[in-house]
């Protein structure tokens, strides 16, 4: 696939993303929600990496949305942002570990792109600011993740003030899962990817799906969603040998292999 | 996709229509009625997911409770009110169709809650005035999944037969396979299903379009042995009465994906290819199992939920009316791929593939 916006490295079962536009601050154009898009349908039927790694090429992670995209003379719609949040859904539901390598400016569209993710590494000097609301438009469905992640009084403030928040708050706030200095990046990106381990793609599209749906659903009605998840992770190879070296070993948590 | 799949013309189901008999009852209602205190039952009932059921009980006595109806009172019931909701369904298919009754080639009727011969087929042609050579088709003893099983006979008649109107009924009178004797068995039964019949019209007919309702291209089935005896009538004191295993919604989520991505693979097609999914309201657990082993959202069953939560489960007839509402929504567009999934005993799994 010829790639304008995205480059695509995979090396030992990790596809690393990076957003492509370094003289534009890596905005968020309509190609590039066209390219993601694509490209993580790609992975996802290729199913052959276990860790996506998306970065931003030079010092910056992401600028948000290009706004050169609304053509200066015609009515403004809304279909430019219903693609960028079918991007943004594909990429939080591929099958396989998704990590945000986070340098510089992370803003609007590329903190939610980060948020999507299942894990945020970050250098020390990355900080992240929604800006729309100050420019008069919505932080896309950011208004939907980011209130889950840091509680929703901060991410109103954070929203609608568009204050920076500094790397090290980040963290604190449980925006930021590891942070390390501008030049550890890389050394941290291998870090975490080693922290997941090796996760059966059925567990991670279940765990994910359950804790996503802890929000909004009533325990009585999560409770079956639960045993439903449940019943499938069991009923998977992994857990039958995981059930039989258990017995061999006679240990109640076996060693791995 | 070979070509030649892709020029073959496939039969739509081009009007469907949807009939249930008066009296609705709320879960309060249903315990009421029948004295039920026991908590171990009651639980059954207060879960939730169902609101109002429509079903036909006698009426109470001086005590206020209902009378316990006998095998042949049941029978009886059965055959009454499925003719009435029956033709009502057939009746209202055809508004929805350019076609009148006396000009159908071919039906199919799908009942399992009470067992007749002649079948309900010989009753339909007769009373709606189709032509006594009407090709008929009763499938009897099939459970919640013989609604597609039926469809299946009906596309195949219309596949075979380019311009000639088929009709597909689905017909189940729950209340007349009531058995309640205060046991978690029969509680877990009559605290889930409800009445109600469908029948959806089917042709192939190289004129119409996606506008007129989805192609239907395609079916796979799926039996689980080891599941046979989960789901099951048995014959005590002269009636029938169901009984449902607890497992049964887990084994069904454990082999849901086998028929599904059979089916999908076959097609070249990925899941993120379905733009709707019809899947049969056959309880809270079960639709659980479904959502969680294909990966399909809230969103995708939420036809589904309503139909279970304002009917209950309607046996063979609710896929047809989740159909009805998706079809009502407006929300389809040509090229758009369906799926529908529908169990029962057997265990049973049988998915099919519709094509806008």
């Amino acid at each position: 696939m010829e790639l304008q916006t995205l480059q695509l490295e995979r090396s030992g079962g990790i596809a690393t993303i990076t957003l492509n536009r370094p003289d534009k601050g890596n905005a968020i154009s309509m190609l590039m929600v066209r390219e993601l898009e694509r490209l993580c349908r790609q992975l996802d039927d290729e199913a052959t990496d276990r860790i996506v790694v998306f970065r931003g090429s030079g010092e910056t992670f992401c600028s948000g949305i290009d706004l050169l995209d609304f053509p200066p003379d015609e009515k403004p719609d809304v279909r430019g942002f219903s693609r960028w949040e079918r991007a943004c859904r594909t990429i939080e539901r591929l099958p396989m570990v998704t990590i945000a390598a986070i340098d510089g400016e992370c803003a609007g569209g590329g903190m939610q792109l980060a948020l999507t993710c299942d894990a945020r590494v970050a250098t020390n000097r990355s900080f992240y600011h929604l800006h729309e609301v100050r420019d008069g438009f919505l932080p896309g469905m950011g208004t939907f993740r980011l209130a889950k992640f840091i509680g929703l009084g901060r991410a109103r403030f954070f929203g609608m003030t568009g204050r920076r928040m500094q790397a090290a708050e980040a963290e604190i706030l449980g925006v930021i899962d590891h942070l390390c200095a501008a030049s550890d990046l890389d050394e941290a990106v291998k870090t975490t990817v080693a922290a997941f381990g090796d996760i059966h793609p059925d567990a991670i599209e279940l765990v994910r799906r359950l804790f996503d749906e802890s929000f909004e659903i009533a325990y009585e009605n999560f409770l079956g969603c639960f045993l439903a998840a449940q019943n499938r992770a069991i009923q998977t190879d992994a857990f039958k040998s995981l059930i039989k070296r258990a017995h061999e070993q006679g240990k109640t948590r076996p060693r791995s292999l | 996709m070979s070509n030649a799949r892709a020029e073959t013309l496939r039969p739509r189901i081009t009007a469907v229509g949807t009939a249930n008999p008066q009296p609705t009852y709320t879960q309060d209602e249903v315990l009421e009625l029948f004295r039920c205190d026991d908590p171990k039952v009651r639980r059954f009932f207060e879960s939730g997911h169902i609101h109002k059921r429509h079903l036909v009980l006698p009426e109470q006595g001086p005590d206020g409770i209902v009378p316990d109806e006998n095998g042949t009172e049941l029978l009886e019931k059965h055959t009454r009110i499925s003719l009435e909701i029956g033709s009502e369904a057939i009746r209202k298919c055809l508004a929805n169709s350019p076609y009148r009754a006396d000009q159908l080639d071919y039906i199919a009727a799908a009942s399992s809650t009470g067992f007749l011969c002649p079948g309900l087929t010989a009753y339909f042609i007769e009373g709606n005035g189709m032509r006594p050579n009407t090709h008929r088709t009763d499938i009897v003893g099939m459970g919640c999944n013989a609604g597609m099983n039926s469809l299946l006979t009906t596309a195949s008649f219309a596949a075979a037969n380019p311009g000639r109107p088929a009709m597909v009924v689905a017909c189940e009178v729950c209340s007349a396979a009531y058995v309640f004797d205060m046991t978690v068995r029969t509680g877990v039964v009559n605290s889930l299903f409800g009445d109600g019949a469908a029948a959806a019209l089917v042709i192939a007919d190289e004129d119409l379009s996606a506008t007129d309702g989805p192609q239907v291209m395609d079916f796979e089935s799926c039996i689980v042995h080891a599941a046979r005896d989960e789901m099951r009538f048995d014959f005590e004191e002269g009636k029938f009465s169901f009984f449902l295993g607890w497992e049964v919604p887990y084994l069904i989520g454990e082999n849901v994906r086998t028929p599904v991505f059979d089916l999908l693979d076959r097609w070249g097609l990925k899941k993120r290819d379905i733009s709707h999914w019809i899947v049969h309201s056959g309880g809270k657990k079960v639709i659980d199992a479904i959502k969680y082993n294909i990966g399909i959202t809230e969103y995708d069953v939420r036809h589904t939920y309503s139909i279970l939560r304002d009917y209950g489960n309607i046996s063979s007839a609710s896929f047809l009316f989740s159909l009805q509402e998706l079809m009502k929504e407006g929300v389809t567009e040509e090229g758009d791929w369906g799926v529908v999934i529908a169990m029962g005993p057997g265990v049973s799994i049988e998915t099919g593939l519709l094509r806008w």
